[in-house]
């Protein structure tokens, strides 16, 4: 699928601003969207790392067994076990699914992830110029998508193996969503330690109705 | 970003053993930043280590195998797009890694790495003067291998 | 002469059922050897390049070992070739058609026996060249040249051993067959693919074939025709 078109991430956006609207209706709408796409696409993590290196946000969506979005699972060709989840119908399922796995604890994955990107970073400024800055990486399993702000604060993606590039999402989500949502929040702080002022409600949900929106 | 005069170009090679120790390095055209050689010794470590990270930061749960058959072992980094180039990740078997830098847009880098496998594989591992992990220092491959390139970035 | 065995042997026929009892390596299940197979049978079989390659690769590191230096290594693959090129001259004599299954009886014969069939049964095409020295002081040396030899397909020899040339297994095998057609020679390999021709052919070598003196006064009695 292509993130491309203005006029649909226009769309997205705008959706998310109006966020006042109960959040039945929008996961309707979300679901709506999702019907205009032929292949599905998964969004497997999303994390944010400060000019620290600390990690001030982690989000983990769909297992592999459950697709992210419930609304639009009949319409969609997913395997079979999704079925079970197909009874909470308008409601965003993905609170079950952050639990971590336990194979690794949260805080080492994002650790982990904060040390590959940052060689990588390291790596391409020194082949391609102080300029160059590393858009994404794909293994057999997965693709990780990667955009920094001139602030640098890092936002990673992690998604399944066959999404096109999803930089202008990852500055979408920086722009609409994390300077509109904690950025210009009063409340909360300048800096995030541990996180703080990040994982604040009107974030987290505009988040999740982005993310299923672009899918 | 894009420079349409060099459209179709591959800018370098790096052989990396299954130790992490950078065996070959050749630039084919300008593009990259040029770095010694300590530079790229550290380079071919980092990303030794970088991919097999990779390899684990699966965020999922593998599906429990059928015990019949055994699941692929899970691949490290295999594509990486930065705005000035394109690094393709060929692992082989035995865990020599082949890295090759191409320009963005670059077309059909599977079967460019493809050919330089087997040229590495008929000039390199059938030669009896090489030594195997060790540096690359073979003739016949060097030249089979510019010849190769030259063809490719000139067309 | 090596043809069919004509005596199947009564040796053998005792031997034989204790052989099918024990397949393995050396005696397949049905009790035929390699030795059984009619030896034209495998005239037009080609051979793996890449199996040969391994093979010969392994045969230089081989002789690489323990060696004082290139001429000595050199030295060992010749020994190597050697028995082989006895063997190919009654081998390939044999399949010759009937009326010219004499051995070769001078040395332009011997030569051009050497650089067409031998060549051909080996590498699928003949020698690129055939010359006799043009210096007066050596009529006992000619040259086989060939442009690109097959065993150094895949060889790219160290620059601190640059005078070693693999071929020198080739020559093992020339020599051979010289000696065993009764024209005792001394065959070496040179790398000549340096300079202007290089650019074509950079693995060209030449096989200095050097017969020894009595070959050339004996050459001297013939009548030529």
């Amino acid at each position: 699928m292509r993130i491309g078109p203005p006029a649909k991430l226009g769309s997205c956006t705008s959706l998310v601003n109006s966020l006042l609207v109960p959040p039945s209706s929008l996961v309707y709408r979300a679901g709506e969207l999702s019907l205009l796409q032929t292949r599905k696409m998964v969004v497997y993590s999303f994390y944010i790392f400060d000019r620290h290196t600390e990690c001030i946000y982690s989000r983990l969506w769909a297992r592999q067994d459950r697709p992210i979005s419930s609304s639009a699972a009949s319409n969609r060709p997913i395997s079979t076990s999704s079925t079970a989840s197909g009874g909470n119908t308008l409601v965003p399922d993905l609170g079950p699914a952050r639990a971590r796995p336990a194979r690794l604890s949260a805080q080492d994955d994002a650790k982990l992830i904060f040390g590959t990107i940052f060689s990588l970073r390291n790596m391409v400024r020194k082949l391609g110029g102080p300029d160059d800055s590393f858009i994404s990486f794909r293994t057999g399993q997965y693709k990780l998508h990667y955009y920094e702000t001139p602030t640098s604060i890092k936002f990673v993606m992690l998604t399944d193996t066959q999404t096109l590039n999803m930089r202008n999402v990852l500055h979408q989500i920086y722009v609409n969503l994390y300077v509109e949502f904690v950025v210009k929040n009063p409340l909360s702080p300048v800096e995030h330690p541990g996180g703080e002022g990040v994982a604040n409600e009107l974030f987290e949900l505009a988040l999740d109705q982005f993310v299923k929106g672009v899918l | 970003m894009v420079n349409f005069n060099e459209e179709r170009v591959v800018y370098a090679l790096i052989i990396i053993n299954k130790a992490g120790g950078l065996i070959y390095q050749r630039d084919f055209a300008e593009g990259l930043n040029k770095l010694n050689i300590n530079d790229y010794l550290v380079l071919a470590g980092t990303f030794h280590g970088v991919h097999a990270i990779t390899t684990r930061l699966h965020p999922l749960h593998p599906p429990p195998p059928p015990s019949s058959e055994r699941p692929d072992p899970p691949s490290g980094i295999e594509v990486l797009e930065t705005e000035n180039f394109r690094l393709q990740c060929f692992s082989t078997l035995t865990g020599t890694k082949f890295l090759l830098f191409t320009e963005p847009q670059q077309p059909n880098v599977d079967k460019v790495m493809g050919k330089i496998y087997e040229l590495y594989g008929d000039y390199v591992m059938k030669n009896p003067f090489y030594q195997l992990e060790m540096p690359v220092r073979c003739e016949g491959w060097e030249r089979r291998l510019v010849g190769y390139l030259r063809v490719l970035n000139s067309r | 002469m090596a043809s069919q065995p004509i005596k199947p042997s009564l040796a053998g026929n005792a031997s034989q059922s204790q052989r099918t009892s024990q397949p393995g390596l050396r005696y397949p299940s049905n009790g035929k050897t390699i030795y059984h197979r009619p030896l034209n049978r495998s005239r037009t079989q080609e051979l793996s390049q890449a199996s040969f390659a391994y093979l010969f690769g392994e045969m230089v590191s081989y002789a690489q070992k323990r060696v004082t230096g290139i001429q000595d290594l050199e030295k060992r693959l010749n020994v190597q070739g050697h028995p082989i090129g006895l063997k190919l001259l009654d081998l390939l004599l044999y399949r010759e058609p009937p009326r010219t299954q004499n051995r070769p009886l001078n040395i332009i014969a011997l030569l051009q026996f050497i650089t067409t069939i031998l060549w051909r049964h080996l590498f699928s095409r003949p020698a690129d060249a055939l010359e006799k020295s043009s210096n007066p002081d050596t009529p006992d040396e000619y040259m086989i040249s060939d442009n690109d030899p097959l065993v150094n397909q895949y060889i790219s020899v160290p620059k601190e051993m640059n005078q070693l040339n693999c071929a020198a297994f080739v020559a093992g095998i020339v020599e051979g067959v010289c000696d065993g057609a009764g024209f005792p020679a001394r065959v070496t390999a040179h790398s000549v693919g340096k300079g202007e021709e290089g650019e074509l052919w950079p693995g060209k070598t030449v096989f200095l074939v050097k017969f020894q003196q009595e070959v050339v006064e004996r050459e001297a009695y013939l009548p030529k025709n």
